[in-house]
């Protein structure tokens, strides 16, 4: 028993010499294969790896935003509240709270873009510096001090620093803020171009009146309430729109998810024109290879131990090659911060956060990106060799 | 015998590649997990403050930086000529009754 095990791991072995011999003799065309198909994984592995990256970001924060958003449309256009309505809500059952949130959008004609202005409310949790805090340089801004904390992307675009002033443009006249803080570069991602300052204040720089605010939150106690917590606001308060937490992540899936399927659809040509080259090189069994298999067939060979050396073949560059494209689309995405990819899928902004995103891949998608590859790849190589591998030694010889 | 398994070697590397490539990957990405998830303390502290929770990416519509509370009603999304947004521009189109379900109860 034993004797045989060892006589079949030295066929094994034979075999997997003989297999790279074979592609050594043919560098070339290995190469190129080789090349092809790691290009056309790293490709599509990469858009993955970034769409998964990015969902991932967005879910971290999901958990401390509200239960319910309401919004009032006007026209088919967000419009402002009055803080009063927020009174109509709050005697829903199971609403533990409702917060009439001050922010908006302001356009600094110094960046030729929008920061995103929030007004914090009396009684909002202090923050504290990194790294267990969400600051990296100054402090918290003091109530009633005019002072705001910025994002670190937009402080450095502004060339403020800590305790310089900024007079933001705004229809009514509004204090000059004095930057007290900017975030780390953990929450650049969701704070790049957030400036941070009292609710009076971001009233006077977005010109909200006292009884106005952008939309309401409400806490609710049951967050599997939240369905029926809607449509009693919608009931009370008809022609708003309601956004559900719930939701939030269906609406992550979709934008990155779509997203993501553009660009692999803008990628197809590429991807198939890979494909057309690696299927030409593996398919087109030239005459030297038919006579290879003949010699062999005559010396004895059967066509099973043939077809094993061809899967072997395929083998060998298929892993190799997925093995590369697989190196290459993590070394793009996570190392190299994904040049020429991250536009395409993410889009462009003035202020845009240089925070490097965190994979989110696992074993799992790993090996499902590489067997959806391989799996065809070997087969495709096989029915060439099977059909050389079933005529005539002698015919085969001869050409 | 032993020629033989040197021959071999270079074959088994390559053979190698492919779980060696998805074992470090998955390693390397679960490393990094674990390195975010030590600022998490940090993202719980500020996330709270912001109005949603959706990453500081605008599209080509720069008045675009929350989809999550602005796309569902939004005139355009993401920029001029580009494709719907969901869901006209996904694959396949949702049912239409629960379109005009969720219409019905946004317009009550």
């Amino acid at each position: 028993m034993g004797a045989r095990d060892d006589e079949g791991h030295e066929v094994n072995r034979s075999m997997l010499a003989y297999a790279l011999g074979m592609l050594a003799r043919r560098r070339g065309k290995t190469i190129a294969l080789t090349g092809g198909l790691a290009l056309a994984v790293a490709l599509v592995a990469a858009v993955l790896f970034l769409a998964d990256a990015l969902r991932g970001e967005a879910e971290r924060a999901r958990a401390a935003i509200p239960d319910v958003v309401v919004q009032r449309l006007v026209g088919g256009r967000p419009a402002t509240l009055k803080v009063q309505d927020g009174k109509r809500l709050e005697g829903i059952p199971s609403v533990a709270r409702v917060d009439a949130r001050v922010w908006g959008y302001l356009f600094l004609p110094t960046l030729q873009g929008n920061v995103t202005v929030v007004g914090v409310r009396e009684g909002s949790t202090a923050l504290s510096t990194a790294p267990s805090g969400a600051l990296s340089a100054g402090k918290d801004l003091a109530r009633g001090a005019h002072e705001m904390v910025a994002g670190t992307t937009l402080a450095r675009a502004l060339g403020l620093r800590v305790g310089d002033g900024l007079q933001l443009p705004s229809a009514t006249p509004s204090p000059l803020l004095t930057l007290a803080g900017t975030f780390d570069s953990s929450v650049e991602l969701y704070a790049a171009d957030v400036i941070l300052c009292d609710e009076e204040d971001a009233r006077a720089v977005l010109g909200l009146a006292a009884d106005e605010a952008t939309d309401l939150a409400l806490t609710v106690k049951n967050p599997d309430e939240a369905r029926v917590v809607s449509r009693t606001v919608l009931d009370r308060l008809p022609g708003t729109r309601v956004v559900e937490k719930e939701l939030l992540g269906r609406v992550y899936a979709l934008v990155y998810g779509r997203r993501a399927g553009l660009v692999l659809a803008a990628s197809i040509p590429a991807i198939l024109a890979l494909l057309i080259l690696a299927w030409d090189r593996a398919s087109g069994l030239g005459p030297e290879e038919r006579r290879e298999i003949a010699i062999l067939k005559a010396t004895g060979w059967s066509t099973r131990d043939v077809l094993s050396v061809k899967m072997l073949e395929a083998l060998l560059v298929g892993a190799l090659g997925t093995a590369a494209g697989l190196f290459l689309a993590y070394g793009w995405v996570f190392v190299i911060g994904a040049p020429g990819l991250r536009p395409a899928l993410v889009g462009w902004s003035v202020l845009y956060p240089e925070a490097p995103l965190t994979p989110m891949v696992d074993a799992a998608q790993l090996l499902a990106v590489a067997l959806s590859v391989l799996a065809p790849f070997v087969a495709l190589s096989i029915v060439p060799a099977w059909r050389a591998a079933g005529i005539d030694p002698m015919d085969a010889m001869r050409g | 015998m032993k020629s033989l398994a040197r021959a071999s070697l270079p074959a088994v590397a390559m053979l190698l590649s492919l779980p060696v490539a998805i074992v470090g990957i998955a390693a390397h990405a679960s490393h990094a997990r674990a390195r975010r998830a030590a600022e998490q303390p940090a993202i719980e502290e500020l996330a709270p403050r912001l109005p949603t929770s959706d990453l500081a990416l605008s599209g080509g519509a720069r008045w675009l930086r929350a989809p999550s509370l602005e796309e569902p009603g939004a005139a355009f999304a993401d920029g001029p000529a580009l494709p719907d947004p969901d869901p006209a521009g996904g694959a396949m189109a949702p049912p239409r009754e629960v379109w005009a379900r969720e219409t019905t109860r946004a317009t009550k």
